[in-house]
């Protein structure tokens, strides 16, 4: 087995694991605050794309720049997603839920290819085509990029939920709503900005993942999937878990390309689903909670 | 993109045109003749699928206004379009509805994995279909099989697209003779393939013709991928480790895309990219996206004669109706399929499945707008004898035929220039 190969896919892996985690943490702070499945997520990540291929192409923003602008454009649509739909099903059965999360999954898709059309993009960037090489190996410098500004805005985050005032809120709230409802929180406006919060992580991600990767407005449900699966494999409702399952997923499917025949990658992530829901239901990082 | 009110203005218009002009003929009409035509017009195919409705839409328009079917009473066409969605169930779904409609033959799909999905539909309905774009053989190959069994009565399956064994066979043969014009003579090829019902056979395909007609290279490594990837970065550093001198891709347009940046990302050092025949590579988004990666890239596929003064004419329409983009394999073989329905029933005067299946079967159409090897012919499984490819490659950001010699409009670059030293 050709180590230089290994090592290769296994960076590779390593550094595009990065959005993987970004989206997933978005993904596991939704459910984890409000017990949502937010099957919309892979959508919405296809819309901060999209605003960082148009922040591109009309003003000339490196996606690795307008991401944060692409946060804070679906910061506002989570808001309004929150506020308008998610908010009337909170105390409704699952299926409710799922049902009405589909929609909103269908619509962002199809309003998609009504504006933005069915042909498949990608967000043009000043390091798109930049390498660095380390002997043999090379470092692909936009992955880089994405990887370390992923790392920041999932660290900055962290720092935001631990250290301010409404991060503690958000956690009280997701440990226990009624308890915050108690000491006099605002559960609702807790739950709008989490979810616009969940929506910002995902946008920043499709803004920079579209740098890597071609989107179309057909390309959601395949990350909403994505995102499915790191987060179990993580544990629900677990950051940490999110994050590092994500960085984990990527480096499986990347190994698993050069280990198995490539078209069999997808298999790795989900025959790790299978295991961790056969032997630790709870995911890497989850709690065991009834 | 064409746009949805340009496009109803001026089909409205020609069809108040022809409402005030001819009223006596408006009466004198017997009947409109429905066509439905499958094909991906959304999802990750949907940029071909709406060049492929485009192009039939167009034939079906010429074809009206040249007085529609004579032998019918000046029938017209009627286009019923579907989308698959880029699925093959929901292909087999519409190919239904299409005929419920009143589809009295069908053309389609795009994709062999839908394609194969509406063979049965057809059969089990008797509406002849005749496929514009699909490679896999089976496709004809399984109905013919199971018409000399007994196990059907009709064949109503027939094709025009050339099969993934000669896009096999033209390929080896095309390659064997560009290195020998050029006198480079390649060592190593690596073979990647999305594998799906497409890329599979036709990976096959080449691989067969490479054993029986010979070639410089040896194939050293395969790597399948799949469709749609997020990622080819892998694959990329696994065929570069076999140390290529060309690669050979049979791609789909998200996969051309990312293949062509992680080859010029990871430095590969190579002859040049040359496709035994593959989308992806020749489109006008695609050249758009790419720009200067995609330039040199080689594509032996299915294409426009871009010799014939009529094939031209009709190019130059479909730039003004797409807004810009080039009539290629897939818009040219979905317009053909509608000139040979129209020659059919030109021949069957009626719309009887079985008449159909006989005058589909005596079809000898000279003068066809994709290079081919003769008038379209169907042979004893359904296929179009005459279907050819061309070595196409991407020079100045336009796609040329460059081989064989009587179809080339300019003169192939080989070995390409490395990626890195593109400007």
């Amino acid at each position: 087995m050709n180590v230089t190969l290994l090592g290769q896919a296994a960076l590779n892996g390593l550094l595009f694991g990065g959005v993987y985690s970004l989206m997933a943490v978005g993904l596991s702070l939704i459910f984890g605050v409000m017990r949502v499945i937010n099957l919309a997520h892979g959508d919405m990540m296809v819309w901060g794309s999209y605003v960082a291929f148009f922040l591109a192409l009309r003003l000339g923003v490196d996606p690795f720049v307008s991401f944060l602008l692409c946060a804070a454009a679906l910061f506002s649509l989570g808001v309004l997603v929150q506020r308008g739909l998610v908010n009337r099903v909170l105390e409704a059965p699952h299926e409710m839920q799922i049902l009405l999360m589909l929609g909103v999954a269908l619509v962002l898709e199809n309003l998609a290819l009504v504006i933005f059309g069915p042909d498949t993009r990608r967000t043009e960037s000043a390091y798109g085509l930049e390498t660095v090489w380390l002997g043999p190996v090379f470092v692909d410098v936009a992955r880089l990029m994405t990887f370390v500004l992923a790392l920041a805005f999932s660290l900055a985050l962290y720092l935001f939920l631990f250290r301010s005032d409404l991060g503690r809120l958000i956690r009280a709230a997701a440990d226990n709503s009624y308890g915050a409802l108690v000491i006099g929180a605002d559960v609702g406006r807790i739950y709008t900005v989490a979810f616009g919060i969940g929506a910002a992580c995902v946008g920043a991600a499709g803004a920079l993942m579209s740098a890597l990767v071609p989107f179309s407005p057909a390309a959601g449900f395949a990350q909403t999937v994505v995102s499915f699966n790191i987060v179990i494999i993580g544990g629900m409702g677990s950051l940490l878990g999110a994050f590092l399952g994500g960085i984990l997923v990527a480096v499986a499917e990347s190994l698993g390309a050069v280990l198995l025949v490539p078209s069999l990658k997808e298999l790795v992530s989900f025959v790790l689903l299978v295991l961790i829901l056969l032997f630790r239901p709870q995911g890497l990082f989850g709690r065991k909670t009834a | 993109m064409l746009k949805r009110r340009t496009f109803l203005k001026t089909t409205g218009a020609a069809a108040g045109a022809a409402a005030l002009g001819f009223p006596a003929v408006l009466r004198a009409q017997p009947k409109q003749i429905k066509i439905g035509a499958v094909h991906p017009v959304t999802g990750p195919l949907a940029e071909i699928g709406q060049a492929c409705r485009l192009g039939a839409q167009m034939a079906v328009d010429a074809i009206n206004a040249a007085g529609g079917i004579k032998s019918m009473g000046g029938a017209k066409l009627v286009l019923l379009p579907g989308d698959s969605e880029t699925k093959p169930d929901v292909a087999r779904t519409v190919a239904e509805r299409l005929i419920n409609d009143g589809a009295v033959m069908l053309t389609g799909a795009f994709h062999s994995g839908h394609t194969m999905a509406m063979v049965p539909v057809a059969q089990q309905r008797r509406v002849p279909f005749l496929v514009d774009i699909s490679a896999a053989d089976v496709i004809t190959a399984n109905v013919a099989k199971s018409v000399k069994e007994g196990q059907q009565k009709v064949q109503y399956v027939y094709r025009i697209f050339p099969t993934t064994t000669t896009f096999g066979r033209r390929a080896i043969q095309f390659m064997n003779e560009i290195f020998k014009a050029t006198g480079v003579s390649p060592k190593r090829a690596v073979l990647m393939y999305t594998n799906d019902a497409f890329g599979k056979p036709q990976h096959e395909g080449f691989l067969k013709a490479h054993k029986e007609q010979g070639a410089p290279f040896e194939v050293v490594e395969v790597i399948p991928f799949p469709e749609v990837p997020t990622d080819l970065s892998t694959e990329v550093s696994k065929a570069k480790a076999a140390k290529p001198d060309i690669i050979c891709p049979i791609t789909r347009p998200a996969s051309a895309t990312l293949l062509l940046r992680e080859l010029a990302k990871q430095r590969v050092d190579i002859l040049g990219v040359i496709s035994p025949g593959a989308p992806g590579l020749y489109e006008k988004g695609q050249i758009d996206a790419l720009g200067k990666l995609i330039e040199y890239t080689m594509d032996s596929v299915p294409w426009i004669n871009p010799i014939s003064p009529k094939t031209r004419k009709i190019a130059e329409e479909y730039a003004k109706r797409s807004g810009g983009k080039i009539f290629d394999t897939n818009s040219g073989y979905s317009y053909e399929a509608i000139l040979v329905m129209a020659d059919v029933l030109e021949r069957a005067k009626s719309t009887d499945p079985d008449v159909l299946v006989e005058a589909i079967r005596a079809t000898s159409m000279r003068d066809p707008i994709m290079v081919a090897a003769g008038p379209i012919r169907f042979n004893e499984v359904g296929d179009n004898a005459s279907a050819s490819t061309a070595m196409v490659q991407i020079l100045g950001q336009k796609p040329l035929v460059v081989h064989p010699k009587e179809s080339a409009e300019a003169k192939l670059v080989f070995p390409a220039p490395k990626f890195w030293e593109r400007g």
